[in-house]
């Protein structure tokens, strides 16, 4: 089977390697070079050692940034079961269903930015749909100042991370819960399973894999949230860094104060903190997949 | 009832089951539209929003959803203050072209991945896995010193497209789909004397075109929504794609939600239209991407 040294499969590569390797592994060198560096773009990179992380380490704002993107993940279960409950009720045989996971995909494809401008319109303070309801419905007896409040950034942000992802990651789920076969819950119900019971003990581990896809893909995303926060609060982070998490934090540094050093120390630490998820993930996929 | 059920069996839940599948149909179709009240709500209040003249209440108590003076002044208003027009052939030109030589590039180097034997074959796809784990944002630091100091194309389209040429998530999926290309058909071609890189365009790709119909559109959708980086790209108005006109649009229209309304539905429609053309590819092909 030994064949003679051929360069084809290495011109085929060529080309993604180089865009590759420009853009996402020379990166992560620059990056870590730029970290131990004062520098601000405009004029040539200073070396200064550890007093960028030295200085991190000190930097409240930073370690509310780390608190808030920790904070960011409840997203993550939360989405898992709201997905998985409308993945079983839109995988009902009913007629018009279509319509309804079409519609219910609609923020996916509009995008963060517009979506996000149409949520944040539904909570101002004097226009906002959600002050209207309330104060009509009397639930309220003045509007409220959503916005305003340092208490709701996040929250309001992780509502619109889970209204746009809620409809992609149901269609994941719908694509889990059509490879289950038929007759797994045929014989559930000979053994006596009512509806719930039937989706617990079939349904649930029958979506393992997607459900794994989903924890890894929507906690990496919400560890490194931005637009939402970018939307939401017009690019300033909230009142008091209400909304300031660590994507947000190294962009507000590299590109609004030119700081590129102390934004590349920001970036290492957030690499390391993604490092470390992505092999506890790894590791508990592998226990997952040891236990079958 | 429970007597009637033992005396007479088939005809009492035949009768039993009839209502309560009807009520069953209609419990679901209350929750179904009750989540696209929820997903849909947000978009139909912009779009309303958008045809209010200055005497329609944007909310007032009650809610007045319809405009009762319907006019185009919102929508003649953000086209003379904007380059609306720009922005939407930007964002055509840049996801046209981002999507295309993507996936010449990403099935270019799929191809030998899948279907080739050579030397460092699993060293590349396992470096090509690790990068996974890099946050994006992380990479804009240098990419953003590149693009002003190397590539010299800060403020010009080549900046969206050229570093989107190739994507590890495309290759993957490809690489993917070529697995499943029978040899016969390769090795038939090769005895023939066709050459690899004939073989890959004429009787590869064909192959896999369901797959490559995919990963175009979320090739697209991704491009086409894409922020953070066109917003540190792009500075001037002229220049712009939709989604960072639109930021601009929100800025300069702070307190004028008729205008911004405006703005959101002239960015969300084209991508809406081109959603509900391509709908079954759009959630057949996601589901496909999990299992890949």
């Amino acid at each position: 089977m030994t064949k003679k040294f051929s360069l084809t499969p290495y011109l085929f590569l060529a080309p993604a390697l180089l865009i590759i390797g420009i853009f996402i592994l020379y990166p992560i060198v620059a990056v870590v070079y730029y970290s131990f560096t004062d520098y601000n773009i405009t004029t040539p990179p200073q070396w200064i050692g550890l007093q960028n992380y030295t200085q991190l380490v000190q930097d409240p704002i930073f370690w509310q940034a780390i608190q808030h993107s920790f904070i960011y993940l409840i997203v993550t279960p939360t989405l898992i079961v709201l997905s998985i409950l409308l993945a079983i009720v839109v995988n009902r045989k009913l007629p018009g269903i279509n319509i309804f996971r079409a519609l219910y995909y609609v923020p996916v494809v509009s995008g963060t930015i517009a979506v996000g401008i149409a949520w944040r319109w539904l909570w101002d303070y004097n226009g906002g749909l959600i002050n209207g309801a309330l104060v009509s419905l009397g639930v309220l007896q003045q509007p409220v100042q959503w916005l305003a409040d340092p208490a709701w950034t996040l929250p309001i942000a992780m509502s619109l991370t889970i209204w746009i992802g809620l409809g992609y990651y149901m269609v994941i789920f719908l694509a889990g819960l059509q490879n289950i076969p038929e007759d797994l819950y045929d014989a559930a119900v000979i053994d006596g399973c009512n509806n719930w019971q039937k989706h617990w003990y079939i349904s649930l581990p029958g979506l393992r894999p997607q459900i794994v896809f989903v924890a890894v893909v929507s906690s990496l995303a919400a560890i490194e949230v931005f637009n939402e926060i970018f939307v939401l609060t017009g690019g300033l982070g909230g009142i008091l860094n209400s909304g300031v998490t660590m994507v947000f934090y190294l962009w507000r540094q590299a590109f609004r104060l030119q700081h590129a050093g102390y934004a590349s120390a920001i970036a290492i630490v957030l690499l390391l903190i993604t490092l470390g998820f992505s092999i506890l993930n790894i590791r508990l996929l592998e226990r997952n997949t040891e236990a079958e | 009832m429970e007597r009637a059920q033992t005396f007479a069996v088939p005809t009492v839940t035949v009768r039993n089951i009839r209502p309560r599948r009807i009520v069953e149909t209609i419990f679901w179709y209350i929750l179904l539209c009750l989540v696209a009240v929820i997903t849909v709500l947000p978009f139909l209040w912009i779009f309303l929003t958008s045809f209010k003249g200055p005497q329609d209440q944007i909310v007032s108590i009650p809610l007045q959803f319809l405009p009762q003076h319907p006019t185009l002044d919102n929508y003649i208003r953000v086209w003379n203050q904007l380059p609306v027009g720009n922005f939407f052939i930007n964002s055509v030109i840049v996801t046209a072209s981002t999507t295309i030589l993507n996936l010449l590039v990403t099935s270019l180097a799929a191809y030998p991945l899948a279907k080739m034997n050579f030397r460092g074959r699993d060293a590349i796809f396992y470096l090509l896995l690790a990068t996974f784990i890099i946050p994006a944002q992380l990479t804009y630091i240098p990419s953003f010193i590149l693009a002003i100091n190397v590539f010299q194309y800060y403020d010009t389209l080549f900046a969206l497209i050229f570093p989107s040429l190739a994507t590890v998530f495309n290759i993957f999926l490809l690489r993917q789909a070529f697995k499943s290309v029978p040899n016969d058909l390769l090795d038939a071609a090769r005895i023939d004397g066709a050459s690899e890189l004939r073989i890959w365009w004429q009787i590869a790709l064909p192959v896999i075109r369901p797959t490559l119909a995919t990963v175009a559109i979320f090739t697209a959708v991704v491009s086409w929504n894409d922020f953070l980086w066109p917003s540190l790209m792009l500075h001037t108005r002229q220049n712009m794609t939709l989604p960072v006109g639109l930021v601009a649009l929100q800025g300069m229209f702070a307190s004028d939600f008729r205008g911004v309304a405006a703005g959101v539905v002239i960015t969300v429609v084209p991508i809406l239209i081109f959603f509900v053309i391509l709908q079954r590819q759009f959630v057949q092909g996601l589901a496909g991407a999990v299992k890949g």
